[in-house]
């Protein structure tokens, strides 16, 4: 039994589907040609914010605001190099930092609201239903008045001006909205699967690491991209916990370019905003495979 | 498949009468000392707080009710509360439908459709870099983008996220566009719909619509269930996009004043901290109000394979 | 489940501890004022640009080659954050302990005792240099809450390159009104055909100029002892100016008034050649021209040849916090900011030009072109009687007027409704916080 789970299991996405697209485009062309050409303007609309913010960091100051075309008279690449060396460090150390911060976040992730998800989703305990309110509840307090206390309290363990407030409550799985979608995806999975898996006597934790989280890859790359982008755009808990420049992230750094009332160096801001975009964007083009990686390639049982 | 089906009755009828009490407790040992540890204190001092006159930088002291007496004389609260609403009740399902549709647009049988799905995530991504501020400005200034578009088809538009009467419209508008979470969440979901209830179907002669009504949509109820759950809670929350495009202020006259938003100027722009957490403790008490309604609701429309 | 039960008790306990924290807070003072032999560190905060960080770093460094024992640990946030962060920290008992100070947060902090008073440090920090007035501005009570570090006045910005476009003439400054202003505005516009506005709108986007337009009005914003006594008449007036200059088109529209507002300095109306006259604080003459690359000149706001509505406006201070281990070195490091060629050498006109004024005539020997202009504007300025420093309570006045005036810009209100709201509003904030 086991052994043919693990068949089932083993990625064989391109099985099924290579038959499927060619089925599907053979069939109509046209129809396949209108739907380039919506998907086609619809992602230049999608796409003109993120374009003009490229352009733009390659023009000179006074003509940035001018300016909202795309075609370019002259490459001002000055930019780049003026916000790299901005601050007394190159911005490379500000995107190790952030690097940091979003791989512990991450890993927290991963481990620790998964294990919650597998207990919320697949077993009976006592004040299941509580707890489950309890988690839901504790996100809906906006962080402007717990910061205070937190702050407090994190002094206290003598955590500020480290990485540690924004990675062990990762840790902890104070994230209570990945909680709530591994268990929306667990309970997508076919109980039948576990049961197969108890009868050849697993317990919870093999049935947790050997049946659930594989089938749940999809769910699991949702949090990492996830947190990997709203730690990388964070800003107010990292503003408030890091206080020695040498601790920056990237948005605090681009922040701190900002100066409303003496005046900013708007180009170098915007170079630096393309720069802190290049690895979300690499993340999500390289990391969607795995959402595709879920039950459905797993071919009927 | 019969025999499963046989087992897992069997089985479920053993799970719901033996409480698994100590592998859940180990399962959600991380979360609970995270509960203890950092959650709760904060939350109860913040509870605390809302009964108190607090002003950041002196002790604290109890004014029992008056935080939450005075709510009901404060036009700039009420304002932000329609504000707020509107924006919870339009935003919420354009973007779900939009995110829905482009999920399902974008699941599979197309070239390019990685490309596709990275560009309209991209939004999403830049959500609340400085840079976003600048974007927006050239765009919807009254001289932008948009209004140089219009005026070609001789149309004079507004500045439109600097005018009372377009500017929320605008950041809802904004705000449907970064459909990009909700979008990968549904992808995800779509995939973990397992292919045999397709072929099951096709095998009945379904057509496509149908197998879209009787496979994909009843599979993909829990995760529509959890977007509409989360999009709620984040909506009733939303401070940043308000923060950038009106630099702090809530305006034009207020026409952007989100409650959170309110919220943040009483705690730190008027060191008001007392005040701010009673308006905490009142926006969770909406929030939890309607995620109840919600999982009230979900027994009858959310199906569960398990 | 006994364990966990367990942990609530111990949730229960940091709820307590924390409660504690923050009630201790502001009321604990700081150790005494002695210097040091020993090795001390010393933390500094500060908001602004990265071209900021870069010269305070280099001061530090200065300031640590003249004190070996001393360390100081920089911390700069943008304008916005940084506040947050400041009322975090204090609020925790764990603020930094040199903190540039702005003249809307000064009684805020000051009265709520989470400052020193720096007369407490008299003997570390030299005040010789600095004009009664100068000092005044940092007071409170009787007490030296913190140290001015520049001064900037307001003024009128003119763009050069479109008066000569549009074949106006730049009018003489000393003797011009509001009317002539007005006019001025209409044929700026009219000249260009509509492609650009004479004007900004002059009042209502920042404090500075409720102030002035109250000032030619034999009127002030706030009083002594935490009185809103502006005159709601008068606001009303300004207000009801600025709508007929929309009206007229000297001014450009509410909206984008409102655009160039968000937009900040750099990148607003100004900036970006949509007009060609505005308000703004002399010091700002360097960002902007180097924003616009125009040739934008300062010239004395209209009225100010009859009344001495003028007046010096403290663009930020050094303060040190009540709650620091080491105030006395704190002090030397502001007696060191605001008192040393050294540091002043390096800082040059960055924070402003000097409230110090041996330190004023030190830099300008060597100013650029741009600062040069900032500094000939205020020496031609007289200036009247400095005006009350913003009130405990005060601190949110600004966004405050900017809410009202947009209501009466839109049309959302009369300018006479508006001006009694703001007052009662202003006052209410005031006297909550006293």
């Amino acid at each position: 039994m086991t052994d043919t789970f693990t068949k089932n299991t083993a990625p064989a996405p391109d099985a099924v589907q290579p038959a499927r697209v060619r089925a599907r485009t053979g069939h109509r062309p046209i129809r396949s040609v209108l739907r380039h050409a919506v998907l086609i303007l619809f992602a230049l609309v999608m796409l003109y914010p993120v374009l003009w913010m490229i352009v733009s960091s390659l023009r000179p100051n006074d003509v940035i605001f001018r300016d909202p075309s795309l075609l370019l008279s002259d490459l001002e690449v000055g930019n780049y190099t003026a916000g790299w060396n901005a601050f007394a460090d190159p911005f490379s150390h500000y995107l190790l930092n952030s690097a940091i911060v979003v791989l512990g976040a991450i890993l927290g992730n991963l481990i620790a609201c998964s294990m919650a998800a597998y207990a919320f989703a697949r077993l009976e305990f006592t004040g299941k239903r509580l707890w489950f309110a309890i988690m839901l509840l504790t996100i809906m307090l906006p962080i402007h008045v717990i910061i205070v206390p937190q702050y407090v309290l994190f002094s206290q363990f003598g955590w500020v001006n480290t990485f540690l407030p924004l990675i062990v409550p990762k840790l902890l799985a104070t994230d209570a909205f990945f909680v709530f979608l591994m268990v929306q995806f667990i309970r997508g999975v076919p109980r039948e699967l576990d049961e197969a898996a108890r009868i050849d006597g697993a317990g919870h934790p093999r049935i947790f690491a050997q049946v659930i989280l594989p089938l749940m890859v999809p769910a699991l790359a949702t949090t990492a991209i996830f947190t990997f982008i709203w730690t990388w755009n964070d800003f107010f808990s990292q503003l408030i916990y890091l206080t020695d420049p040498d601790l920056y992230t990237v948005p605090l750094a681009l922040r701190a370019f900002v100066d409303q009332q003496a005046g900013t160096d708007w180009g170098a801001t915007l170079a630096m905003s393309v720069v802190s975009l290049l690895p979300i964007f690499l993340v999500f083009l390289f990391g969607q495979r795995f959402l595709l990686r879920g039950i459905a390639t797993t071919g009927g049982k | 498949m019969s025999a499963a089906a046989e087992l897992h009755s069997l089985r479920r009828g053993r799970a719901t009468t033996k409480p698994q009490n100590l592998a859940a407790f180990l399962f959600l040992l991380p979360w609970f000392i995270g509960l203890f540890l950092i959650t709760l204190g904060p939350m109860s001092v913040s509870l605390y707080l809302s009964f108190t006159d607090y002003n950041l930088l002196q002790p604290a002291t109890f004014t029992g009710l008056d935080n939450f007496t005075r709510m009901f004389t404060d036009d700039r609260l009420h304002q932000s509360l329609v504000v707020t609403f509107t924006y919870v009740f339009v935003s919420v399902p354009l973007q779900l439908a939009l995110a829905l549709g482009l999920a399902l647009l974008l699941d599979r049988g197309a070239r390019g459709l990685p490309f596709y799905r990275s560009a309209f995530y991209l939004p999403s991504l830049i959500g609340s870099s400085v840079a976003i501020a600048v974007l927006w400005r050239t765009v919807f200034g009254s001289a932008g983008l948009l209004n140089q578009g219009l005026a070609l088809i001789g149309i004079q538009g507004p500045g439109w996220i600097s005018e009372p009467s377009t500017a929320l419209g605008t950041l809802i508008t904004l705000n449907v566009w970064t459909f990009g979470s909700p979008m990968v969440i549904f992808l995800a979901g779509l995939r973990q719909i397992p292919t045999m209830y397709y072929e099951a179907a096709s095998i009945d002669g379904a057509t496509k619509w149908r197998q879209f009504l009787n496979v994909t949509l009843p599979l993909l109820t829990p995760i529509i269930f959890f977007n509409l759950v989360l999009q709620i809670i984040n909506a009733f929350q939303s401070f940043t996009q308000a923060f950038i495009v009106s630099g702090g202020t809530g305006g034009p006259a207020d026409s952007t004043l989100f409650y959170s938003l309110y919220l943040y100027q009483r705690g730190f722009g008027s060191f008001d901290m007392g005040y701010a957490s009673a308006m905490a403790w009142l926006l969770l008490l909406v929030i939890g109000g309607f995620t109840a309604i919600n999982f009230w609701a979900s027994k009858y429309w959310v199906f569960y394979n398990d | 489940m006994r364990s966990v039960s367990i942990r609530r008790m111990g949730a229960g306990a940091v709820a307590l501890a924390t409660g504690a924290a923050l009630a201790a807070c502001g009321t604990s003072g700081g150790a005494d004022v002695e210097v040091s032999e020993e090795p001390v560190t010393i933390r500094v905060t500060w908001w602004g640009s990265d071209a900021r960080a870069e010269l305070t770093n280099e001061a530090i460094a200065a300031f640590e080659k003249e004190y070996p024992n001393i360390t100081v640990e920089g911390e700069f946030k943008d304008w916005g954050g940084y506040w947050d962060a400041l009322a975090t920290t204090t609020a925790a008992n764990d603020s930094p302990d040199v903190i540039q100070m702005d003249e809307l947060y000064l009684a805020s902090y000051g009265d709520r005792g989470t400052l020193l008073d720096l007369n407490e440090a008299a003997d570390l920090i030299d005040t010789s240099q600095f004009d009664e007035a100068a000092l005044a501005t940092g007071q409170i009570d009787g007490a030296q809450y913190a140290m001015p570090i520049g001064v900037g006045v307001p003024a009128g910005v003119v763009n050069a390159d479109l008066f000569e476009e549009y074949g106006v003439e730049i009018p003489d400054d000393s003797t011009w009104t509001w009317d002539d202003y007005a006019a001025i505005a209409e044929e700026l516009t009219e000249a260009s055909d509509g492609a650009i506005n004479g004007s900004s709108v002059t009042g209502g986007n920042d404090v500075g100029s409720v102030k002035y337009w109250a000032r030619l009005h034999d009127n002030e914003l706030f009083g002594e002892g935490g009185k809103v006594t502006l005159d709601p008449e008068v606001l009303a007036s300004m207000w009801q100016y600025n709508l007929d200059l929309i009206e007229s088109g000297g001014a450009e529209s509410a909206a984008q008034a409102v655009e160039s507002l968000n937009a900040g300095v750099g990148a607003g109306s100004l900036a970006t050649g949509k007009i060609a006259m505005g308000f703004a604080y002399n010091t700002q003459i360097t960002a902007l021209k180097e924003a616009s690359g125009a040739d934008l000149r300062l010239v004395q706001l209209p009225g100010s040849g009859e009344v001495d509505a003028n007046f010096f406006k403290p663009s930020m201070y050094w303060a040190a916090s009540s709650q620091s281990d080491n105030p006395a070195e704190a002090a030397l490091f502001i007696d060191f900011m605001v008192n040393y060629e050294a540091a002043a050498e390096i800082l040059g006109t960055e924070r402003g030009i000097p409230a110090n004024n041996e330190m004023r005539e030190f830099v300008s020997g060597n100013l650029s072109e741009t600062d040069a202009l900032a500094v000939d504007y205020m020496n031609s300025v007289v200036p009247g009687t400095p005006p009350v420093v913003t009130p405990n309570g005060g601190s949110g006045v600004e966004p405050m007027i900017q809410r009202y005036t947009q209501e009466v810009y839109f049309g959302q209100s009369s300018p006479e409704d508006a001006a009694q709201a703001l007052i009662d509003e202003l006052q209410a904030e005031v006297d909550a916080a006293q």
